[in-house]
This record gives structure tokens, C-alpha cells and sequence, in this order.
């Protein structure tokens, strides 16, 4: 894997940031709301495109970054994942999307400034292009997820995200303050101090590094720090629960990688009681609270969290199966709950009422629903279980003492299972009058693609995994 | 010559240079307290309807100084808070302008534009127009 | 956890020199305004006292950088320019949240966040 850090800046990030201005001033010129996604739609292609240009070595923009921006096929290849996610989430629902209010064009030019945020955390190499991502990413959230104005429940939420947002801010900047302080650098590799004053004052670096890893377990709603995301995920538009709860949620975990990866050795004993500490309470805390849930939307958002506790099994052995772990998660995890969330904005009720008999009135949704939580479940023969696998497979590789954290993970997820078969449960079993609004072919045709992508990564992760190190 | 000037530093360092400036800050307090006490007590009183009144250069103050201003105004006033906050980035720029020449300048011409279009955007969406 | 409080229990003993005598007043400081603005955020329920508590901790963190690169690391300039980053996304956020804030106001006719709980549950 060569890490190639003197090419600077990558495609995707230029071209992100370039795509939401075209995107903004767009919304000026064209009015009508199919105008405006297929817009979103093209210029989604032009930026895969570009970055699948830089992939393959056919063209790129050299900037020089002074070593802040690192290229690694790791990041690379997320960039690869996230683009084509949101590429899939716009053609799945760009059409709620321009419904949210009248402001279409906006809502896509702050999706694509977002996704440039998640690009820049995937590639960086410096704690200011840490900062700089993780406020790009989260800015044009408060936003989008207030974005309902008449709807208190909106802004609340959104005023909620912002709160809990900034105030997390605040502690990645304490945390990075007090690294410099020890450090004197910003960079995220290993550094010497030379004179005394600064190796006094070295002993900084592990408590910057533990407000740095709070602020982060914030941004990925790791118990105890999950308390705003269910409000948050609620209230939000439901389309816009989606892209939160996928892309920007896998891209907090890839920053939460590239740091901890050098950096976990300096935070000493302490991080072998802290991972396993967070992971158990982020569990316990998602699992258990999504059981007593009676919206769908809300036991989303507390699966969410169970599975930010799966993926944070990655930080343990980050550099053989917890980043190819990470990848298979990101693409499952997303693919499942893009479609579930892409089923539940169709729906009138958000409840499980809401569910019953959906499969007698429309059961291709019905039937791609099922394959999606399935695969949220962890099911065999769904992405969504060879995922678990990596993640629990990377905790033994580090060390078999970890036996009892992975049964630990492995019961909870049993109980998981409890209120995602609920679903199923009234999809199929529970007679009633499932109400949707409109659904088109095209929509169909979509959820069954997604579908079978689940099914043939999770039948063959090997497909993906070759994509990595192709 | 620079030994000197380390002793100088050192000398202006040390809290002892201090004392005056802090002598004269007890005295500017206790001169201002004392003259509020003494016209307190010694100067005449005389509480009518006009005299309790804000003083206003002879106009007539009529309503509250609290009203609320149009939402316009807010709108305004966040814009001018992100242009205004941005310029900070000239200052850098301003103090290098000669290290890093042409592509120092490119860069600061690209901030510029990304700027422009900004404003381009905000003039479009109708966001400073008062009347409507 | 246990060690990061022995290290700072030890820190008193360490030999730091006027440098770190200096430096470390200006941390007591900055950690005493970083807080200050956790306990207010807390516990205030205007909105904009909240926001106001905000710029407060990340003001603060402004003072550390500053005062780490003037007085450990002064042969480059990086926590000064981090210092400017930090500014310019202030005033960003802030702008948006006096955005959420007059849109509730407006909807609502409150800035105190015990008047929007509508999502409690």
C-alpha cells in the first residue's frame, strides 16, 4: 500500500467543494424540482467520475499541502464508498429531498459541501484539516436538519445537533490544543520534544488525545455521549436522517481510525480500559433503549447507535482486519439503512402500526425492507453479517483476552434482533392497511438493486475486499 | 550592546517597575470615589419631574430604546459577521505578501472569488433588499 | 485514567523554569474560561447566553494556542494560524445558530430551550 503524501490534495475534495457552489448558484437559474435533482444527479456523476480519474491515475490536481492532506488507498477507496452512497441516496430519494421545503437546490449544495467534509477527513494528516473536516461535515447539518422551519420538532432538533455539535467542537479544540501543547505539532505522526520546558510539558499529549477521542465518540454517538442522537435523528427530515446517519456517521469513524491508529500507543494504559469501557456502554445504551421504542424512525436512530458500538471494534486492531472491517461495515451499514430509510420516508406512519400488512399492499417494499434489516440484524448471507464478523475478528486478532467483549457484542446483538424482526413482524404477519404515499418504478427498481448488492457481499465480501487492494 | 539590553528586559520585567502605575491607579480610584461621595453629600437636591429625566440634548425622548427591529436586520447582521470575520485571513496573507508571490496570490485571488460568488449568491437571493 | 492523574499531580514537582511558571498561569486561565463556559452552557436556558458560552470555550482554546506557540514552540507560527481557523469557524457557526434561533423565535416566540421540548419522549 503505498502512501503517496507528496501528491497533496485529492480530486474529490476540489471537486465536492466546486459541485455545491455550481449547486448553489444553480438553484438560481433553474426553478422547477426535477431540473434541480437532475442537476444534483450530473453533478454527482462529474464527481465520481473525477475521483474515479484520480483512482485509476488518469488525471489529478497537484496543490501542495505541506504534508496536511495525506492520499492513502485507504482513504481512496471510503471516498469511492461515500461518493457512490450519496449518489445512491440522491437517486433514491432526491425526490423528498426538494419536497423538504422550497428550498431544493440548497438542500443538495449543503449534501455535497457535507460530503467534502467526510473527503477531507478521509485524507487527512494534519489536526487543523481534522477540525476544518469534522466542521465542514457537521456546519451544513444544523442546517439541513432545521430545514423544516414550519416544524418546531425540526428546529428544535436542529438547534439540539448544533448545541451538542459545537460543544463537542469546543473539546476537539481543547483536545488539540493541549497535543500541541505537548507535541508542538499538528501533525499526527510521532514527534520529539527538544528542550526541557517542552518535555515537561509533554505529558499534555494523552489528555489532549483523551478530549480529542470524547469529542469524536460526540460526532459518532458513542455512549455516554449518544444522548442527543435520537432527539436529533427524530426530529431531523427523515430523508436527511438518512445521509447522517450513514455517510456522516462512517466518516467520523475513518477520522477516528487515522488518529488513533499512530496515536492509541501514547494514551498508555488508560485506552485498554477506555475502548472496551465505551464500546460496552455504547451497546448496552443503543440495544436496550431501541427495544422500548414505538417509531420505527426513533429505533433507527438507537440501532444506530448500537452499530457505532460494532464499528468502534475497528480502533482495536486498525490496521489489518479493522480497516478492511470498516469498509465492509461502512458499505453495509449504509446500503441497509439508506434503503430502510428510503422505505420508512414512503410511509404515512412512522410507527410499527404504521408497518402492518405492508406486505400485502406493497410487497416489493415489503420484501427489500426485510433483506435490509436483515442485514442491519446481522443475519448470515447479508452483508450485514460479515461486517459483524470483521469487527468481532479484529478484537480476537489483537489479543484472545478479548473473548469476553466479543460475547458481550454478540449477546447484544441478539437482543438486536428482537426489535428489528418486530418490523418484519408487522410487515407480514399483522393484518392492517399499510399506507404509503406514491411510489414510482424507478423507486422499485432501486431498493431491489440495493437489495441485491446485500446479498452478494454478503454471500462473496471477498468482491469488495479485491476492490480494496486492486 | 546586547547584554545591555537583556538587563534592560529583565529590569522592565520585574514587578517592582509596576509600583507607580499601580500607586496611580489607587489614586484615580480614590480621587473618583471620593469627588462621587462629596457631591453626594455636600450638593444640593432638587427631585422635580424634569430634573429625574433622561437627558437627552434638550429633545424630547418619547417610546423605549428596547424595540424590536425587523428580522431583515438579522439577516444582515449574520452576513456581515462572516464577510467581516473573513478578511482575517488577509492579515497572514498581508504580512507574506512578498514570500509568497504569484501563487500566494493565486491562492488569496481564489478565497476572493469563492467570496464573490458568495455575494453573487446572496445579492441573487434577494437577502439585502429592504423594501419587498 | 489513573495516570493521566498521577501526571498531573506530578507536574508540580517537574523542573519547568520561568517558561513554564509563566505558561502555566496562562493554562490555569484558559482551563478556568473553558470551564466556565461548560458550566454555563449547562446551565443557562437562554439561547443566546448558550451561544455566548460557546465562543467562551472556544475563545479559550484560542489563549492556549497562542500562548503554547509564543512561549514553547516560537520558531513557527502553527497555533497562531490555528487560533485565526478557529475565529472564522466561530463566527460560521454562530451564524447559523442565531439562524435556528430567530427561526424558533419566530415560530415560537421563545429563546429558552425549557420552552422547546417537544421532542422529550
Amino acid at each position: 500500500m503505498p502512501e503517496r503524501a507528496e501528491l497533496g490534495v485529492m480530486n474529490a475534495i476540489i471537486f465536492s467543494a466546486l459541485i455545491g457552489v455550481v449547486m448553489m448558484l444553480g438553484g438560481i437559474v433553474i426553478k422547477s424540482n426535477a431540473g434541480i435533482k437532475l442537476l444534483a444527479i450530473i453533478l454527482l456523476f462529474i464527481l465520481l467520475g473525477s475521483h474515479l480519474a484520480e483512482y485509476y491515475d488518469l488525471f489529478n490536481i497537484h496543490i501542495q499541502t505541506h504534508g496536511m492532506l495525506a492520499k492513502s488507498r485507504f482513504g481512496m477507496f471510503f471516498n469511492t464508498i461515500i461518493i457512490s452512497l450519496t449518489l445512491l441516496y440522491v437517486l433514491l430519494s432526491g425526490d423528498e429531498i426538494v419536497k423538504v421545503g422550497t428550498y431544493g437546490a440548497e438542500y443538495f449544495a449543503l449534501i455535497f459541501f457535507s460530503l467534502c467534509g467526510a473527503t477531507i477527513l478521509s485524507s487527512y494528516n494534519n489536526l487543523l484539516m481534522l477540525f476544518l473536516g469534522v466542521e465542514i461535515m457537521t456546519i451544513p447539518l444544523f442546517v439541513l436538519t432545521s430545514s423544516e422551519k414550519k416544524n418546531l420538532k425540526s428546529n428544535e432538533a436542529g438547534l439540539k445537533y448544533f448545541l451538542m455539535g459545537s460543544f463537542s467542537t469546543g473539546i476537539l479544540l481543547m483536545g488539540i490544543a493541549l497535543y500541541y501543547g505537548g507535541t508542538g505539532l499538528f501533525a499526527i505522526e510521532a514527534s520529539k520534544a527538544a528542550n526541557e520546558a517542552q518535555q515537561a510539558f509533554r505529558i499534555l499529549l494523552p489528555l489532549g488525545l483523551l478530549f480529542i477521542f470524547i469529542s469524536l465518540s460526540f460526532k459518532v454517538s458513542a455512549a455516554p455521549f449518544h444522548f442527543w442522537t435520537p432527539d436529533v435523528y427524530d426530529g431531523a427530515p427523515s430523508v436527511f436522517t438518512s445521509f447522517m446517519a450513514t455517510i456522516v456517521k462512517t466518516a467520523g469513524f475513518i477520522a477516528f481510525i487515522k488518529l488513533f491508529e499512530l496515536r492509541s500507543v501514547d494514551m498508555g494504559y488508560s485506552w485498554k480500559i477506555l475502548l472496551p469501557l465505551i464500546i460496552i456502554l455504547t451497546l448496552l445504551a443503543g440495544n436496550i433503549t431501541a427495544v422500548f421504542q414505538q417509531s420505527v424512525k426513533r429505533m433507527l436512530a438507537y440501532s444506530s447507535i448500537a452499530h457505532a458500538g460494532f464499528m468502534l471494534f475497528a480502533l482495536y486492531n486498525p490496521n489489518d482486519f479493522g480497516k478492511q472491517g470498516i469498509m465492509l461495515y461502512t458499505v453495509a451499514y449504509s446500503l441497509a439503512t439508506i434503503g430502510t430509510f428510503a422505505v420508512l420516508t414512503k410511509m404515512k406512519d412512522y410507527t410499527y402500526e404504521g408497518y402492518n400488512g405492508l406486505a400485502k399492499t406493497k410487497p416489493v417494499l415489503a420484501a427489500t425492507n426485510t433483506i435490509f434489516i436483515l442485514s442491519l440484524a446481522g443475519i448470515p448471507l447479508t452483508a450485514g453479517f460479515f461486517a459483524k464478523y470483521y469487527m468481532l475478528a479484529s478484537a480476537l486478532k489483537e489479543s484472545t483476552s478479548n473473548l469476553w467483549l466479543v460475547i458481550v457484542a454478540v449477546l447484544f446483538a441478539a437482543v438486536s434482533v428482537y426489535y428489528y424482526f418486530r418490523v418484519i413482524q408487522a410487515m407480514y404477519f399483522k393484518d392492517g392497511n399499510a399506507e404509503t404515499t406514491e411510489i414510482k418504478p424507478f423507486f422499485k427498481t432501486l431498493l431491489i438493486i440495493i437489495a441485491a448488492l446485500i446479498i452478494v457481499i454478503g454471500l462473496m465480501p471477498s468482491l469488495l475486499l479485491d476492490l480494496f487492494y486492486a | 550592546m546586547s547584554n545591555i539590553l537583556s538587563v534592560l528586559l529583565q529590569a522592565t520585567n520585574t514587578a517592582d517597575n509596576y509600583f507607580p502605575i499601580g500607586i496611580q491607579l489607587i489614586f484615580a480610584a480614590g480621587f473618583v470615589a471620593t469627588m462621587i461621595a462629596v457631591s453626594a453629600l455636600l450638593g444640593p437636591k432638587r427631585k422635580t419631574k424634569e430634573k429625574l429625566e433622561n437627558f437627552t440634548s434638550g429633545i424630547e425622548s418619547h417610546g423605549d430604546a428596547r424595540q424590536p427591529v425587523a428580522i431583515k436586520y438579522f439577516l444582515v447582521a449574520i452576513l456581515f459577521v462572516l464577510f467581516d470575520v473573513e478578511v482575517i485571513f488577509f492579515y497572514p496573507y498581508a504580512v507574506n505578501f512578498r514570500e509568497l508571490g504569484w501563487e500566494g496570490f493565486m491562492a488569496v485571488l481564489m478565497f476572493v472569488a469563492f467570496f464573490l460568488i458568495g455575494f453573487i449568491y446572496i445579492i441573487k437571493k434577494g437577502a439585502l433588499n429592504w423594501e419587498d | 485514567m489513573i495516570e493521566l492523574l498521577f501526571h498531573i499531580t506530578a507536574f508540580k514537582s517537574l523542573p519547568l523554569g520561568e517558561v513554564g511558571g509563566a505558561l502555566t498561569h496562562i493554562i490555569i486561565l484558559s482551563t478556568a474560561l473553558f470551564f466556565i463556559g461548560m458550566y454555563g452552557l449547562f446551565t443557562r436556558r437562554n439561547m443566546i447566553t448558550m451561544l455566548m458560552s460557546i465562543e467562551l470555550m472556544l475563545n479559550s482554546v484560542n489563549i492556549n494556542f497562542v500562548a503554547f506557540n509564543k512561549y514553547l514552540y516560537p520558531d513557527k507560527m502553527d497555533g497562531i494560524f490555528f487560533s485565526i481557523f478557529i475565529i472564522a469557524i466561530a463566527a460560521a457557526e454562530a451564524a447559523v445558530a442565531i439562524a435556528i434561533i430567530i427561526n424558533l423565535y419566530r415560530t415560537h416566540k421563545s429563546i429558552d430551550v425549557d420552552d422547546v421540548t417537544d421532542l422529550k419522549q
